[in-house]
């Protein structure tokens, strides 16, 4: 794991000196993305909840931001500030309707939840502007007297995405670890002994809810500065459902998986489009192909062939005698 | 005022039969096989657009109630085999498997009948005066075979061999393999059913409809919220899900637009799920 | 100790017409160990799943140590001290020994911090390796709970019923698929336990109740039947009659009657 980290730390400063600059945009996009994907993991993987109502949270956070700055003229923390307080804020209201069900009803009603808003967003076109969407210019991040940062110069926007992006990792990582994120494991794997060993299996979940809704919506906001734009396309809840096929198949209840997952499948995209239009016959198949002989996802396979192979070297380094007595 | 009103609301009844027959191959395929078919309404799309063939090959739109069901069923035999079953029943991952499943069917729909939505012309034409409106005569024959289609199905369920079989495995699979009942085959077969039930609610929706391979991806979660409301395998509760569903919004158009008739039997949906998550109709469960 | 630790009121619980707890009114002593027994479908498993509020009664009240517990939330009564185990044995299967054991102690804390490690825990770390080497687990505390052995499993469940200094602790059927060794180990230790905590026992293997328990009450269909010491219980005209069809229980009583 330390490996992928140190891997992705170098990745900023060669990609954009050795391949063509849109690329950069692109593993930009992979990760907002994959900040997305780890909102539905952390839910899937970590509590057990299925959730089809991520792309909700998205949207709060994109439209946040977008309304922000194109109806409000909010500058760009404050519209920032506005998109993720927008996606926590409905995720704690959705969420303490829909964590009092499990598993498939669960499921339902995120999606009826992201369906609800994705009507209201196409039929209120005066402040979303629908499936079209608005556009808008971009306000500074920082300026400092006379000189401003901003998306305008891709290589800051590519290293703040990044920052960004590694930071919610980071917050991830230690919530994972700690005491909450045990009690996570606890909830998804037997809710029964978790609320009997005294653990508030309803709260449990609702908090995990809007830590999710704070993923979703950060990514969502990161999506609106990168592109100026905001779409109530992107709150259909087929997008969530792509975010969750992308963790799945990177790796569910992983930290690492939503990255490669998303990765894998957004790479695909746009390398196989520029050739053949019919790029997501393979993504289907991928999607299909990685659940029947990589059910632990990519990273499982991964750690698998790692176990095996420690596991081999282990025994070869046993000698002969011992091995056969034992 | 009144006619709006009758028009929406028979158009909402006769869809919401359609949508009922949908919907049970979605509860069969659901509360057999615990999967959630992210394809299901890519398999009514693709009954729609099977129909749109057999009609450009043929001429003729009534035989397509015959090929495309048959098609539908071996396509879902062959779904299941190579697809389904090796996943092994872990429902998790059938969510991205029928996901790929639905990538797959939509693209090469994409690929063969292309990405424009077309339409197929009702093959009666004409009106009927009914309750003294001019209604669609079509939507009239659509009505008689969605009827017909469910009336069927339930005659299958309850008195084949098979459809017993099918009851059975569902409700106990290990007493039914242990009477000899070939659980693996019934999997199959059941698949098929639910592709081919979608299928054919295509073929009669697809002249009322426009025929699009994007075409299931807005029906998908009418069919899970009719199953969920009806109650998890009450099949007969299911059917008089869909039809209430699409009766009540049909009617809300009358007064208001399209979008706020669907945001509002949204709202209802999740007004259920949340007060009642068995379902409304629960004494009909079998 | 000879007040009341446990104590219901008229409680009723049906499922249907299926009336499972019948009018249920049971005062357990503490200080002493109680077993609960009775043939199948008695409502033994009923009863402790109406105590630690995975089920709401129809009608009645539950009272632990003069506290009304009725219809409080199964994480709320697991707070007051009040611990179990299954029937089904039930653990984290995809979490190792020592993991099962850590979230329930940290479980009983108020507040779990969402982002400090779980691992500094020391105190945690402390009594979780304490608890292993009570209940003889300490070499399997990386096993994943999954891959356990029945018996393991149903240790690590009474494990993590006692890491946790419970008030009351709940056995159901603790030694049900267990090894004669194993079965020999876990008596030992519930005898040991009893001592210390308050215990009420639910079990079938009628050598072990007469073995370690003080006070036996005998359900049957919902209510009690009757209720006192081993020796009355295996005098007991009726309790024999409640067991007829089970020949080997039928037998036991009658070797314990004429012991």
């Amino acid at each position: 794991m330390v490996i992928f980290a140190a891997f992705l730390l170098t990745v900023p400063w060669t990609i954009p000196a050795l391949i063509n600059s849109f690329w950069v945009s692109v593993i930009a996009e992979i990760l907002i993305w994959s900040l997305f994907a780890a909102s539905a993991n952390l839910l899937f993987g970590y509590v057990g909840l299925l959730s089809f109502g991520q792309a909700l949270f998205f949207g709060f956070g994109m439209y946040g931001v977008g309304i922000g700055i194109d109806q409000l003229g909010l500058s760009f923390w404050p519209a920032f500030g506005l998109g993720i307080a927008a996606s926590m804020a409905m995720a704690l209201v959705a969420g303490v309707f829909a964590v009092r069900l499990t598993w498939h009803y669960f499921a339902i009603i995120t999606v009826v939840f992201s369906l609800i808003f994705y009507f209201l967003a196409v039929s209120m076109k005066w402040l979303t502007g629908g499936d079209d969407g608005i556009n808008f210019s971009l306000p500074p991040t920082f300026s400092f007297g006379s000189s401003q940062w901003s998306f305008a110069d891709a290589n800051f926007q590519y290293f703040f995405i990044l920052a960004t992006v590694a930071f919610c990792f980071f917050l991830m990582r230690l919530v994972i670890g700690s005491s909450l994120g045990k009690a996570f494991m606890a909830v998804r794997e037997n809710d029964v002994r978790a609320s009997l060993i005294g653990l508030n299996v309803y709260l449990i979940r609702l908090t995990a809810f809007v830590m999710a809704g704070f993923l979703a919506g950060v990514s969502g906001a990161l999506f609106a500065f990168f592109g100026r734009y905001a779409s109530a396309t992107y709150m259909f809840y087929h997008v969530s459902g792509e975010g969750l096929v992308w963790a799945i198949v990177g790796g569910a209840g992983t930290l690492f998986g939503p990255i490669i997952g998303t990765t894998v499948f957004i790479i695909i995209r746009e390398v196989v489009s520029t050739h053949w239009e019919h790029h997501s016959l393979i993504v289907g198949a991928l999607a299909i192909l990685v659940v029947i002989f990589a059910p632990k996802g990519l990273v499982g396979l991964w750690r698998e062939t790692i176990d095996r192979l420690m596991a081999s070297r282990a025994e070869r380094s046993i000698p002969a005698k011992v091995r056969i007595e034992s | 005022m009144m006619d709006t009103l009758l028009l929406l609301a028979l158009n909402g009844l006769i869809w919401g039969l359609i949508i009922a027959l949908i919907a049970l191959g979605l509860s069969v395929i659901f509360g057999l096989l615990d999967i959630i078919n992210i394809a299901h309404g890519d398999f009514f799309m693709v009954g729609t657009v099977l129909a749109w063939f057999v009609l450009e090959a043929t001429g003729n739109f009534w035989v397509g109630f015959l090929i495309v069901p048959l098609i539908c069923f071996i396509l879902g035999a062959l779904i299941q085999r190579a697809v389904i079953q090796p996943i092994r029943g872990a429902a998790a991952l059938s969510i991205v498997a029928t996901f790929g499943v639905s990538l797959i069917l939509q693209e090469v729909v994409r690929m063969t009948f292309g990405a424009t939505p077309r339409r197929i012309l009702p093959p009666v034409e004409g009106t009927l005066s009914l309750f003294g409106i001019q209604y669609d005569i079509y939507r009239l024959y659509a009505a008689a075979f969605s009827i017909a289609a469910l009336a069927a199905f339930f005659l299958f369920l309850n008195y084949t061999k098979i459809g017993t079989w099918m009851r059975a495995v569902r409700h106990d699979r290990e007493t039914a393999t242990a009477m000899g009942i070939p659980a693996k085959l019934i999997y199959v077969l059941t698949f098929g059913v639910g592709f081919a039930l979608a299928g054919f609610g295509g073929v009669v929706a697809a002249p009322i409809t426009t025929v699009d391979f994007r075409g299931g991806v807005d029906l998908l979660p009418v069919c899970f919220i009719a199953v969920i409301v009806g109650g998890l395998g009450n099949l007969p509760g299911t059917a008089a899900a869909a039809i209430l569903l699409a009766l009540m919004e049909g009617v809300i158009q009358s007064v208001a637009n399209p979008t706020v008739a669907r945001i509002s039997s949204l709202v209802l949906m999740s007004a259920v799920l949340l007060l009642r998550p068995q379902g409304l109709f629960k004494g009909f469960a079998k | 100790m000879s007040e009341t630790i446990l104590r219901t009121e008229n409680l009723t619980k049906r499922f249907g017409g299926l009336t499972a707890t019948d009018n249920l009114s049971l005062n357990l002593a503490g200080g002493r160990l109680q077993a609960i027994i009775g043939p199948n479908g008695a409502g033994k498993t009923t009863l402790f799943n109406l105590i630690s509020g995975l089920l709401k009664p129809e009608s009645g009240r539950i009272f632990f140590r003069d506290r009304d517990i009725t219809g409080l939330r199964p994480h709320e009564i697991s707070r007051l001290g009040i611990k179990r185990t299954m029937q089904i044995k039930s653990v984290f299967n995809q979490l190792s020994v020592m993991e099962n054991l850590w979230i329930t102690r940290q479980a009983s804390q108020r507040f779990l911090h969402p982002f400090r490690p779980a691992s500094r825990d020391n105190a945690t770390r402390e009594r979780v390796e304490q608890t292993l080497e009570q209940v003889g687990m300490t070499a399997l505390a990386n096993r994943i709970a999954g891959t356990l052995s029945y018996g393991d499993v149903a240790m690590l469940e009474i494990g993590m019923a006692l890491i946790s200094d419970p008030k009351l602790l709940l056995l159901d059927e603790p030694i049900c698929g267990m090894s004669p060794a194993e079965t020999e180990r876990a008596v030992e230790k519930i005898r040991e336990l009893a001592r210390r905590i308050d215990i009420i026992i639910i079990e079938h293997d009628m050598e072990v109740v007469f073995n370690i328990a003080d006070d036996i009450t005998v359900l049957a269909q919902g209510a009690i039947l009757v209720s006192g010491d081993p020796d009355e219980i295996s005098n007991n005209e009726r309790v024999r009659e409640a067991y007829l069809g089970r020949p080997e229980d039928e037998d036991y009583i009658e070797e314990a009657a004429h012991a």
